[in-house]
């Protein structure tokens, strides 16, 4: 692999490595809570903070690159495959730590999204990645937020040493079935996959309890009220009794051989294991698999390896090839929409993949979103009365979130409500009046009945769904000077 | 009917709180009313009384809003301290429930006068929030960072609070164009809160600050280009990008600055 007009300067370099990274997803600084420290840069809000959004309405969090573009493999969907003839450009530890620390101070970013083509081989590459973390840790004192990308194949010493170094990991599983990963990326398998995920995740729960915290990540608080949901304890110790079965597989015997200066604190404490979790993505619509298959995955992976995020990708058509979809193929972002709204069922409102999706019915409804589509399903349990149902049962509701139930729950004992009062609380009164009652009665005469509210919340949805479907042009009033071109 | 007037203060605002409660206590709460200056339009028949702010008595009213109606009031009401509306006579009203009810009163969502606190907070605290997120410091030869914002709110404390944590060791400042104050943060001041002061600037200065978005500093164009390269072209969607990101937080954003 040759640097056929080497010499890049920075900006060429920066604007070469980020085009190439930016179909990455996981753009996102959350889920760890960390202080500045004198003589360092950098704290970390457990909310995340976004800093800018990009020309697609995606979020600027973290700077996104590659260390490299090089790559061995041959990933089909991938715009980087070796068989492509784009240019390509290396950065040092040096210059990524550079561009990390002078864009942080200047507030642009939150911290650095490390990822790269596997240059050489996956060990070699991993190694230069850690080398740069660690540089940015130590000579650099960053103590802002890092996100990971390990390459699959790496050693376990380098994914120890990259947990160590990094708030988030995470390894893409890219592809929801074997025989997917198969067909478009030749030079991966499920097994180099899952198995560093595996390891990873049994780390993160020892490193956890090491210092007094559950084994288990940190959820939204309100999924401790909720009965059904998909992190309850016993639902992640069965799933997760496949992975004990096979032995201690975490990577904390590496903890004291990888500690360089930056992972041991001052108070002698070795640094949490990838505080803010792992996270993995997976693309959509590249393959022919369900939604029903990717919930159940996404399920699976909640449940079995902790994850934090599940992040989809809606697959852009890049590559020509005989096994991808062709190069005209719309990109699907309503389907990517609907998955990550059904993610949030999962992972906020106590759904199980089962309940929204069936063998039956394997894809999400074009016109409704997936909670109406579900609420719909199940008219026999509305109306609600908000005077009185608990928490899980208003989460159910379309149109109430975990904020408005927590306040409904709140708000009810000092005092009755009233559909004002639901509305300031921030209830989605145009979805939720169809299926609540306040006191007794509805918002207005509604017969419950399938029909009906269907035809009622596809007209609420039509506008919504035909955002999506159609963001790419950009309506606007005319304008007689900018359009004809006549001089102001 | 007595108005008592006070600045647009914390400070001010407290006493003017414990002057009319007090007055109040005699003349009973409805014949109260609290009311920021400048009064534009004075009604010919109340009687106005003007307060200034004294330490003793915001101290009273500070500690016993944090006893008897718990650390998170005391934040509703310091936001809405900070509000560019005329919330003074919400707080007043607020307290009167609060004192009533106390620690619970911040759950009671179906009493007009908390839904309101809880309106007015949340407003403050987004804005400040966006202002973490999209405020932009400018180097001046890696020795100081200046900000400049022109928030509506009068939230630049609440920015420089997360910025001292964030940048503990680097000098910075963030400037209020619209209200002409900075909030500096200068490393040799180590007796100050999280060595943070405040600063009126004359016009001459705020002149003179106003130029440092046009220093010269490499990084800004190494970080345009990034910006115009992490877009993805067919997902083009500017509506969303409009949604996230208000064109009026876009006055002072390095890579929105040219357009």
């Amino acid at each position: 692999m040759f640097e056929i007009a080497g010499g890049f300067d920075i900006q060429e370099k920066l604007h070469i490595l980020a085009d190439a990274a930016k179909y990455d997803v996981a753009c996102t600084s959350s889920g760890v809570k960390r202080k500045g420290q004198e003589g360092m840069l950098g704290n970390a809000e457990s909310c995340g903070i976004c800093h800018s959004f990009a020309s697609d309405g995606r979020c600027i969090s973290l700077l996104k690159i590659l260390m490299t573009n090089h790559c061995i493999y041959d990933c089909k969907y991938c715009v980087n495959r070796v068989s492509n003839d784009v240019p390509r450009a290396t950065f040092t530890p040096e210059e990524i730590c550079e561009l990390t620390v002078e864009f942080y101070k200047r507030n642009y970013i939150e911290g650095l999204f490390l990822s790269s083509g596997v240059l050489k081989d996956p060990t070699y590459t991993m190694e230069k990645m850690c080398e740069t973390l660690s540089l940015l840790r130590t000579k650099y004192a960053f103590n802002g937020y890092i996100h990971v990308k390990t390459i699959p194949g790496a050693s376990d010493e380098l994914l120890a040493a990259a947990g160590f170094l990094a708030d988030r990991i995470s390894v893409n599983l890219e592809l929801p079935t074997a025989e997917g990963l198969k067909k478009l990326a030749p030079n991966k398998s499920f097994q180099t996959i899952l198995k560093p995920m595996e390891r990873v995740s049994a780390t993160i729960a020892e490193s956890r309890q090491a210092i007094g915290k559950s084994g288990y990540m940190e959820r939204s608080r309100g999924n401790a009220y909720l009965p059904g949901s998909i992190f309850e304890k016993n639902r992640m110790r069965l799933a997760q009794q496949e992975r004990y079965s096979q032995g201690n597989s975490s990577l904390w015997e590496y903890a004291h051989s990888t500690a360089v200066p930056a992972i041991v604190s001052e108070r002698g404490q070795i640094r949490e294991f990838a505080p803010a979790g792992q996270s993995t993505q997976m693309i959509i619509g590249a393959t022919d698999e369900n939604d029903y298959t990717l919930l159940q995955t996404t399920q699976r992976l909640y449940q079995t390896y902790d994850l934090k995020r599940v992040f989809y990708s809606a697959y852009i058509p890049i590559n020509e090839d005989q096994a991808l979809p062709g190069l005209d193929t719309p990109v699907p972002l309503l389907r990517e929409h609907r998955l990550y709204q059904a993610d949030w069922l999962l992972r906020f409102y106590g759904f199980q993949a089962d309940e929204l999706l069936s063998e039956t019915r394997p894809n999400f409804n074009v016109q409704l979103d997936p909670k109406c589509d579900w609420a719909l399903r199940h008219l026999g349990e509305f109306p609600v009365e908000v005077r009185t149902a608990s928490y899980d049962v208003l989460l159910r509701v379309p149109g109430i979130g975990p904020k408005s139930a927590g306040r409904i729950v709140n708000a009810r004992r000092y005092g009755s409500i009233s559909f004002e009062h639901l509305k300031k609380m921030g209830v989605v009164l145009k979805r939720a009046h169809y299926f609540i009652t306040c006191g007794g009665k509805m918002m207005y005469r509604t017969p419950i009945e399938e029909q009906y509210i269907t035809r009622q919340l596809t007209g609420v949805n039509t506008r919504e769904n035909w955002q999506i479907q159609h963001q790419q042009e950009d309506h606007r009033q005319m304008s007689l000077f900018d359009d004809f071109g006549i001089a102001r | 009917m007595r108005i008592f007037t006070c600045e647009r203060q914390y400070e001010a605002m407290m006493t003017c709180i414990y002057d009319a409660w007090s007055y109040a206590l005699s003349a009973g709460h409805e014949n109260v009313r609290l009311m920021p200056e400048p009064v534009y339009q004075p009604s010919l028949f109340e009687e106005y009384v003007h307060i200034d702010a004294d330490e003793e008595k915001v101290k009273k009213v500070t500690r016993s809003i944090q006893s008897k109606i718990g650390m998170d009031a005391y934040i509703h009401i310091y936001y809405a301290c900070l509000s560019k509306e005329d919330t003074l006579d919400d707080i007043y009203r607020f307290l009167r429930v609060g004192f009533r009810m106390g620690k619970p009163v911040m759950q009671a969502l179906s009493v007009p006068e908390v839904l309101r606190m809880m309106e007015i907070r949340r407003n403050v605290g987004n804005e400040a929030h966006y202002f973490r997120e999209f405020a932009r410091f400018h180097s001046i030869d890696n020795q100081v960072y200046v900000c400049h914002l022109e928030p509506k709110n009068d939230v630049i404390t609440l920015v420089a609070e997360h910025f001292a944590d964030r940048m503990p060791s680097e000098y910075f400042m963030i400037i209020d164009d619209n209200r002409s104050y900075a909030v500096i943060h200068d490393l040799k001041d180590t007796e100050a809160y999280h060595k943070l002061s405040i600063r009126q600037l004359e016009p001459a200065e705020l002149q003179k600050l106003k130029q440092t978005e046009e220093y010269p500093d490499a990084y800004r164009g190494l970080w345009k280009t990034f910006f115009d390269t992490i877009g993805i072209e067919q997902r083009r969607n500017p509506k969303c990008q409009r949604n996230l990101m208000p064109i009026r937080m876009r006055k002072h954003t390095v890579e929105f600055m040219d357009e």
